[in-house]
């Protein structure tokens, strides 16, 4: 009992990075803009996070910036493929890589090449009262930090926009059928641009997280795919926010599992045991693809004035 | 647009020769001014970083002609690029992401040098095709499981490609540290391959190993394939409209799946070709960044596998540039990679641009 | 022009593609409570003119007056703001959502932003649909929907909003002649309630039925606006095609126009153009045994069929749109695999066999969805020609194909066919629709067909383009080619067809040998009526 309640508080946190990044993607998504930069928003999300953290003294502003720097990129994304009309992959493509590199060029800029990498302190958790004090369920789940809470509050209320609120119905159109939701007056481009913003400034935020819960350092190699990774997600979850939060327990589990067979060492080579996440999201996705429900416009650009068919 | 019932004339063509001149026109344009807006903004980044902007703008251009070993290190750097490129570009054909470069490129390289250590005392002729062979193979059937999975499965090829890279980094990782390790490297590597598995240099000094011309071959193979074979239309046409291919007898999703494989065989040869000619072993980290330098090259030679040798020269310049850069005026390499994704938007902005000019024009 | 502020008035609309103009200073002016036929052939502005008062189009001249007071529609919420609503050809639902949902999509709802309360719409629904005729369920999914009702919820859409004139585009098109005429009747209770209908058609028999007034466009202009007491259909038709019959109007635009009633007047039109037929006395040049196939979604579409046709002989196929034509002509053409069933061409079963077999068993298909199953849009006339035949020794050389060749090729058909294209090398999506299906037919032509499948090929086709289709269909019969002509157009079908069957939920359901058609009968056999289930 006690293993198991020590395993889900770890696993919560480990959640936190998945659920921000794929409720972001999940946004865009499902008001038809795919955003497949997501790797690269999170380094750079890491890269700015920690980096003003550390110079700011608070994580807050941090994640705050963070949230900031990636909505822009966001909003990028947002109008050349709702405005102009490019190839949401190609630009999406591009802005990975051009995160990527500033992301680089920010923390070589400010850090250079040190020995000793610097530091910032890693987020305190705050126990919610009396809850926190039920025994097994308070460790497991009332005595994280503020995003732990944060992302799956946000997870509900963005179900509860989507599918209880007429706003929710709107912005659902847009990445239904554009063309009726047009039709009826429903300002599509400004809500994918809006979607496109937002989703990436969660994606930011997943990032902003990883420096701030583990070691309270930054390193290049720190997302780990976990971008490309929260994109599978999203298909696994057929874009809808209620079934992201089981999706991303499994993909933190399996990350904790990993970790804690390398550290006990199960007998096996550590390197086989680390493929694990990446290997059972493939078989995963072998079996759920097919039916797994997506938005039907999603990653295509509408153009009111491209002639009609028919 | 008329309607009469008056019989039709087949139209004049009106001077096709002027609008492919335009078209032409436009093309270079675009290209030269997405390169000088993004060198632009770039000097604005370095300027604002507090570094002479001159400086590092000129030791990006001249590094590669100023001397010949800049010359060699950059057609050097052009043959992974390249191949990546194609690796990237060819599923693309099909209307396919590949985003697997790179682990077709390490499992490639874990082909090569598997052959180049187990039979180390074979002659150069027999041993160096089998390297290469081998890197063509390992390739393939590592971007044959994404093909795999997407004919079958119908699971995304960008994702699939791309988790599969994760899993390549630990698979070099455990055979450069379990299987054939070199324990005085320092850093995971294998043991070097036998002088049979390495590529023989030509001209010099330096020399220039002879996976350039290898290269070479490829990108005309590659161009007569994909323009003058019917296998090579079919996958076109295939990118070009899926639905009408297949009412048309094409097996679309078996030619997109071997656009797949196509493009891992090229990716897992750029891995071979970097054992044989480059570092004498497999090392982690050989990857570099080509996935990246081979997408962006893929797409800024939008289709055009004749250009993608040509763009793929500009983009190894720029990187032979970059280090010399850091070391010259000190702005870290990283910013050439973000000149070189403004290159790319810029160039799709253009595309914006001349839409609109169009319609306004007509 | 007596009233003094007529309902909607259009003056001097200008639309421009490109360098196509689609609207030349285009006139429209509707009363209140008519029906107003908008009328012309394809590619006359119809659709584009009420796209632009819907503003899904931005007019690039030109006033739009609304009851006599100009207004500014730069997108669809100006529009439903300023009263109009609009029924587009392809409906504009949400698939996933329910009717009711799709309907107050975009409406302010009562109570609170934070919850939504369908419950008061839902009524309202329920109301309009009984008020004027429009039966559907409020809380049915729209993708399980027939066509039918779908189209009565996009009109409650409209009617939900509370227009003042509701546009319908060509809202018969895939309707049974009992739905038409409930449409129709439902129609007349809005106009009764205050409403001002405009019916977007080609067809003059329709306005002729529903209409107060109609406007005649052509080459993107009004050519004349007319009561229905003062014309009749053929004054129309000569209006339509910018000539008198007398001239001798070509048989597509008696087809398409719908005024030729008659059936022996339409086999005599069609036989005095054009040269006898050899009989089809050679039967079992195709046989179909036992065919079932499955849509899609893996619901039997096709539920046996069986027929036998001979060299030269054109089939027939009539039917209401999604009782099994797709899925029968994919089977037939060898793109779609049968549950069940033989496929004889010329004594070969071919079922089973890759596509590849059937083309070169020389099986031609024309699909129904020329822009998604026809044509590469990215590529050039030559390569869209190619397409099929890449691997037949024609255009190899040395395993290579010679583009040369096949440039030469393509440049012979555009001439052929009448391809207005830049030459080879132009790409077809640049092309309008009339000369894609050209590029399309030149295609299927080329392999010399035994077999033509031929899906609603002259949908959306200009009448010359039409009369052309029916030429080259002529010509392939007369080389001994059996046709299956699988078409909504029962005009067309009684015109151009040896034999006539009907389709029903994947079954033939009645058979007419030609001069012999009843068109009531017909279309009572495609609604289904009388078949036992």
């Amino acid at each position: 009992m006690n293993e198991i309640a020590e395993f889900v508080a770890l696993v919560l946190p480990a959640m936190v990075p998945f659920v921000l990044a794929a409720q972001g993607t999940v946004l865009s998504g499902r008001a038809g803009v795919f955003n497949v930069s997501q790797e690269g928003l999170m380094v750079l999300g890491a890269a700015v996070g920690f980096l003003v953290s550390y110079s700011v003294g608070s994580n807050a502003v941090g994640v705050f910036v963070a949230a900031a720097v990636a909505g822009l990129f966001g909003l990028i994304l947002g109008v050349m493929t709702t405005n102009w009309r490019l190839d949401q992959f190609i630009v999406g493509l591009a802005l990975y890589f051009a995160a990527l590199g500033l992301a680089s060029l920010l923390y070589r800029v400010a850090v250079g090449t040190t020995l000793e990498p610097p530091l910032i302190p890693t987020l305190e958790s705050y126990p919610i009262p009396l809850l926190s004090k039920i025994p097994y369920l308070g460790e497991m789940f009332f005595d994280h930090d503020l995003l732990v809470y944060t992302a799956f509050v946000l997870s509900g209320l963005l179900f509860w926009f989507m599918y209880r609120t007429n706003a929710g119905l709107r912005f659902r159109a847009c990445g239904e059928n554009p063309r009726s939701a047009d039709s009826l007056g429903v300002n599509v481009a400004r809500t994918r641009i809006v979607a496109s913003v937002l989703g990436a400034a969660l994606v930011g935020v997943a990032g902003a997280y990883l420096p701030m819960v583990y070691t309270g350092t930054f390193t290049e190699g720190m997302v780990a795919g976990r971008g490309w990774l929260v994109i599978a997600l999203a298909f696994l979850g057929g874009w809808r926010p209620q079934y992201i939060l089981a999706g991303a327990a499994f993909f933190a589990g399996m990350e904790v599992l990993a970790l804690r067979a390398q550290v006990a060492g199960v007998g096996i080579p550590h390197q086989f045991v680390l493929m694990l996440p990446y290997v059972a999201t493939l078989v995963v996705m072998m079996f759920a693809f097919r039916w797994a429900r997506q938005p039907r416009f999603l990653g295509q650009n509408y153009d009111r004035e491209s002639r009609l068919a028919g | 647009m008329s309607v009469q019932t008056t019989e039709p004339t087949p139209s004049p063509a009106p001077v096709p020769a002027e609008k492919k001149a335009n078209g032409l026109l436009w093309m270079a344009g675009s290209y030269v001014f997405s390169v000088l807006a993004a060198f632009v903004v770039g000097a604005i980044i370095i300027v604002a970083l507090g570094y002479d902007p001159v400086r590092a703008i000129e030791s990006i251009l001249t590094t590669s002609f100023s001397t010949s070993f800049g010359m060699v290190e950059t057609l050097h750097k052009w043959v992974p690029i390249v191949l990546c490129a194609y690796a990237f570009a060819i599923p693309l054909a099909t209307g396919k992401f590949n985003i697997g470069a790179e682990g077709q490129l390490l499992v490639g390289a874990t082909g090569g040098v598997a052959m180049g250590i187990l039979l180390s005392d074979l002659p150069l002729l027999l041993l160096l095709p089998m390297v290469l062979i081998a890197g063509v193979l390992a390739g393939a059937v590592w971007a044959g499981i994404a093909a795999v999975l997407m004919v079958k499965f119908g699971v995304n090829e960008i994702l699939s490609t791309v988790l599969l890279n994760f899993v390549s980094f630990q698979l070099i990782d455990y055979v450069a540290s379990h299987v054939w390790p070199d324990a005085g490297a320092g850093h995971p590597a294998t043991v070097p391959v036998g002088d049979g598995a390495r590529l023989p240099g030509i001209g010099g000094p330096p020399p220039i190993h002879l996976g350039v011309v290898l290269t070479l071959v490829v990108c005309v193979a590659v161009w007569l394939w994909v323009r003058r074979t019917p296998s090579g239309f079919e996958m076109r046409a295939v990118g070009a409209n899926p639905r009408a291919s297949l009412v048309h007898g094409l097996r679309t999703s078996r030619l997109a799946g071997l656009g797949i494989v196509v493009g891992g065989g090229i990716g897992g040869l750029a891995g071979a070709i970097e054992v044989a000619g480059v570092h004498g072993k497999m090392l982690e980290g050989m990857q570099s960044n080509f996935l990246i330098l081979g997408i962006i090259v893929g797409l800024m030679a939008r289709g055009s596998m004749a250009a993608i040798p040509v763009v793929a020269f500009g983009i190894a310049v720029l990187e032979v540039g970059a280090s010399s850069m850091q070391r010259t005026a000190q702005v870290p390499v990283e910013l050439v990679l973000i000149v070189q994704a403004l290159i790319l938007l810029f160039l799709l902005l253009s595309d914006v641009v001349r839409r609109r000019f169009e319609r306004r024009v007509r | 022009m007596s009233q003094s502020a007529p309902r909607l008035a259009m003056r001097g609309i200008v639309k421009e593609f490109g360098p196509v103009r689609a609207l030349d200073h285009a006139e429209l002016e509707v009363a209140p409570r008519e029906i107003h036929g908008l009328l012309g052939g394809n590619g006359a502005g119809k659709t584009t003119l009420m796209n632009v008062l819907y503003g899904l189009y931005r007019a690039d001249a030109g006033s739009i007056a609304i009851d006599g007071t100009e207004v500014s529609i730069a997108s669809p919420k100006d529009a439903i703001d300023a009263g109009v609503g609009m029924v587009h050809q392809s409906f504009l639902q949400i698939d996933s959502y329910t009717v009711t949902e799709n309907i107050v999509l975009g409406t302010k709802l009562p109570g609170p932003a934070w919850r939504l309360d369908l419950s008061d719409p839902r009524e309202q629904v329920a109301e309009l649909s009984s008020r004027f005729g429009l039966h559907v369920d409020p809380d049915a999914i729209v993708e399980d929907l027939p066509v039918g009702v779908r189209q009565r919820v996009e009109i409650l859409k409209a009617l939900y909003r509370g227009v003042g004139t509701l546009i319908l585009d060509e809202p018969t098109t895939n309707l049974t002649p009992g739905e038409v005429d409930e449409l129709f009747g439902s129609m007349r209770t809005m106009v009764d309630e205050g409403l001002s209908v405009i019916l977007i058609t080609h067809k003059i028999r329709e306005t002729m039925a529903a209409c107060d007034r109609m406007t005649v466009m052509r080459d993107g202009q009004r050519i004349a606006t007319v009561r229905r007491e003062e014309t009749d259909a053929e004054a129309l038709a000569g209006i339509m095609v910018g000539r008198d019959l007398d001239d001798g109007v070509p048989e597509a635009a008696v087809i398409a126009t719908g005024v030729v009633e008659d059936v022996e007047d339409v086999a005599e039109v069609v036989e005095s153009a054009e040269p006898l037929r050899p009989d089809p006395v050679d039967s079992g040049a195709v046989r179909v045994e036992g065919l079932r196939v499955r849509n899609d979604h893996g619901v039997e579409a096709v539920r046996g069929l069986s027929l036998s046709m001979g060299r030269g002989e054109i089939l027939g196929v009539a039917g209401v749109a999604g009782n099994g034509q797709v899925e029968f002509a994919e089977a037939i053409a060898g793109v779609r695999q049968p549950e069940t069933g033989h496929v004889w061409i010329r004594g070969t079963d071919l079922v089973g066999r890759p596509t590849r077999e059937w083309l070169a068993a020389k099986v031609a298909y024309v699909p129904e969805d020329r822009d998604g199953d026809g044509v590469l849009p990215t590529m050039t006339v030559a390569e869209n020609l190619v397409l099929g035949s890449q691997r037949s020794s024609d255009i190899r050389r040395a395993g290579l194909i010679d583009w040369k060749e096949a440039r030469q090729k393509a440049a012979e058909a555009i001439a052929t066919y009448s391809i207005r294209a830049n030459g080879p090398n132009a790409l077809a999506g640049d092309l309008s629709g009339g000369n894609i299906q050209r590029v399309i037919l030149a295609r299927a032509f080329a392999h010399e067909p035994s077999l033509l499948i031929l899906h609603n090929p002259t949908r959306g086709l200009d009448l010359r383009s039409t009369q052309f289709v029916y030429e080259q269909v002529h010509a392939a019969t007369a080389a001994g080619c059996s046709v299956l002509l699988l078409s909504e157009d029962l005009d067309e079908l009684v015109a151009l067809s040896d034999r006539l069957v009907t389709i029903y939920n994947g079954e033939f359901v009645g058979e007419w040998a030609r001069g012999a058609v009843d068109q009531v009968a017909v279309g009572q056999s495609m609604a289904g009526v009388g078949v036992e289930r």
